[in-house]
């Protein structure tokens, strides 16, 4: 009796601490940044301007490039995760399954820094030889693609997040799918399915779940800070094209943050801009979360 | 005699474990014939190596034939997808696609078979089928609606109607009454009784009254083993081996 209150005495203290210090970075956060929101209200969000000498500050250009190389990084990334995830549960052979499952694994818990440094050197002359050169010369009258390219730039960014978040979209999918139960595999195959219409049938079944997987791979990838900041270009322009040179949130603030005492303004408009990023997160993954519970009381 | 189904000396193999015997018999068309046994004696894959979904277990191994209109099902140059659309298959458990709607679980067949040939054709099957299984007046309002929306019995009735969609000539059924509570199993033998009219019925039940209720001819598996064919009557008054005897008045499993 005694040994279990001193537990749960213990218990609850971890649990408060870990509680007050989520409390005290969005307190930190809110009142860090009010001082640029207090001067120039909603125009710090929507203006497009970076400029430390005049102490004019605002965040639009980075906050569309971190919605920009998400996009770009979900719209890849999401097909791939599915496929991944089929095709270690319905193709690879069992005794390769485990072995597929752990490089998975492995991808997600590699730093993000590794990735930045081979998106640096690799991937980013191979994109910007076989795939943005051609793109912008064949489709250039395209607006997404009019900017003549160099190899670090947002397009760059959204292909490198789409690898880093394959692995988190993966395996929530994978999950999903392992868990479709074998008497609706029966149903599909009863009728004649080939394993193709199966396979899509199950998909089906578990769509909540590929969503949960890609809103939680989005959160993760909005989020993303080191590798962007290696490939984005780390230019403060509107952007126009994928293919121009710019700035996501994240990369902003590690980029930013060691000019910033010398100013008076920028260190709220980092904040700012962490402010902004986290309300956008948030919003993210609690969408992802009410997508997860939906499918836990489907199943 | 042209029987709906023959079967010679099939034999099932989990793994080593050798779980069907050497069984044989032939089912004739429209009647329904029941396999009876207690749990665990082979009535399940028996039904499943009739379709060929005992393939989904990878550690299954068949051997043996199993004839349908004088085609054996596991001869090399026959399709598996066109030996499961040769059967309609009802469950232990009511299995229709929960996120889909009641209209396209049963549509869902007929479409994959390119049985029809534009949505006024489906549109007609799936009322039929919806019909034939009794299930029509309570949904016919409600068919945008997702299926797991339907009670237990519904549900089941459904995936009868999936299964005659398929217009198969076999309707194997899997304990399709287990999870039902007792009005709602009693709808379902009434059904099956129609339906014999236009398809033979292969139903598999560990429930002997069940059998005697509803079946024209009845095997007793046990073990894996053939132990009695006969008429449903005959079977029931006078069985001609003592564990079949021991099973029917309720003293075995």
């Amino acid at each position: 009796m005694k040994s279990g209150r001193i537990f749960y005495t213990i218990l609850f203290f971890f649990v408060f601490t870990s509680l007050l210090i989520v409390v005290g970075v969005v307190t930190s956060l809110t009142v860090t940044s009010y001082p640029i929101f207090s001067r120039d209200g909603l125009s710090f969000i929507f203006k497009s301007t970076w400029n430390p000498v005049k102490e004019d500050y605002s965040i639009l250009p980075a906050l569309l490039g971190t919605l920009i190389t998400s996009a770009i990084a979900i719209s890849i990334s999401t097909p791939l995760a599915i496929s991944l995830a089929v095709f270690s549960i319905e193709i690879v052979p069992s005794k390769f399954r485990a072995f597929i499952n752990n490089i998975s694994d492995l991808m997600a818990s590699l730093p993000s820094v590794i990735y930045g440094l081979w998106g640096l050197y690799v991937l980013a002359p191979i994109l910007h030889q076989y795939v943005m050169m051609p793109l912008h010369h064949y489709l250039g009258f395209i607006p997404l693609f009019s900017t003549k390219p160099i190899p670090t730039n947002l397009f760059t960014a959204g292909v490198l997040l789409a690898i880093m978040i394959i692995p988190f979209a993966s395996s929530v999918i994978r999950e999903a799918y392992n868990a479709v139960p074998y008497y609706l595999k029966e149903a599909a195959y009863s009728l004649g399915m080939t394993k193709w219409e199966a396979i899509k049938t199950m998909l089906g079944y578990i769509k909540s779940a590929i969503f949960a997987g890609i809103f939680l791979a989005l959160g993760r990838a909005m989020g993303e800070t080191m590798a962007v900041a290696m490939v984005v270009g780390n230019t403060f322009t509107f952007p126009k094209s994928l293919f121009d040179m710019g700035y996501t949130i994240s990369s902003l603030i590690a980029n930013q943050f060691p000019n910033a005492e010398a100013y008076n303004y920028m260190i709220p408009a980092l904040y700012g801009g962490a402010f902004i990023l986290f309300i956008v997160g948030l919003a993210i993954n609690l969408a992802g979360l009410y997508w997860i519970k939906k499918v836990m009381i489907k199943s | 005699m042209n029987w709906a189904i023959e079967v010679n000396n099939l034999n099932v193999w989990y793994g080593d474990k050798h779980v069907i015997k050497n069984v044989s018999f032939k089912v004739p068309k429209n009647i329904i014939f029941a396999v009876m046994g207690p749990s665990g004696c082979g009535k399940s894959t028996l039904l499943r190596a009739m379709n060929r979904l005992l393939e989904l277990n990878p550690y299954a191994r068949v051997e043996g034939q199993v004839k349908i209109n004088g085609i054996d099902v596991y001869s090399d140059n026959v399709d598996i997808t066109w030996v499961r659309r040769q059967f309609g298959m009802v469950f232990q458990i009511p299995n229709p696609f929960p996120h889909l709607s009641i209209y396209e679980n049963v549509a869902l067949g007929p479409k994959l078979n390119g049985l029809v040939k534009d949505r006024s054709e489906l549109d007609e099957l799936v009322k039929q089928a919806l019909q034939q299984a009794y299930l029509w007046d309570e949904v016919k309002n409600d068919l945008k609606k997702p299926a797991s929306m339907l009670s237990g019995g519904q549900q089941q009735r459904l995936c009868i109607a999936r299964a005659l969609a398929l217009k198969p000539k076999i309707i194997l059924m899997d304990e399709p009454t287990a999870n039902l509570d007792p009005v709602a199993s009693s709808k379902i033998e009434e059904l099956m009784l129609e339906l014999k009219e236009e398809y033979t019925i292969i139903i598999v039940t560990h429930n002997p009254q069940q059998a005697a209720r509803i079946s024209d001819y009845v095997a007793f598996l046990y073990m894996g083993e053939l132990i009695e064919i006969g008429e449903t009557s005959m079977v029931f008054t006078r069985p001609r081996n003592a564990l079949t005897e021991k099973y029917v008045v309720g003293r075995m499993g």
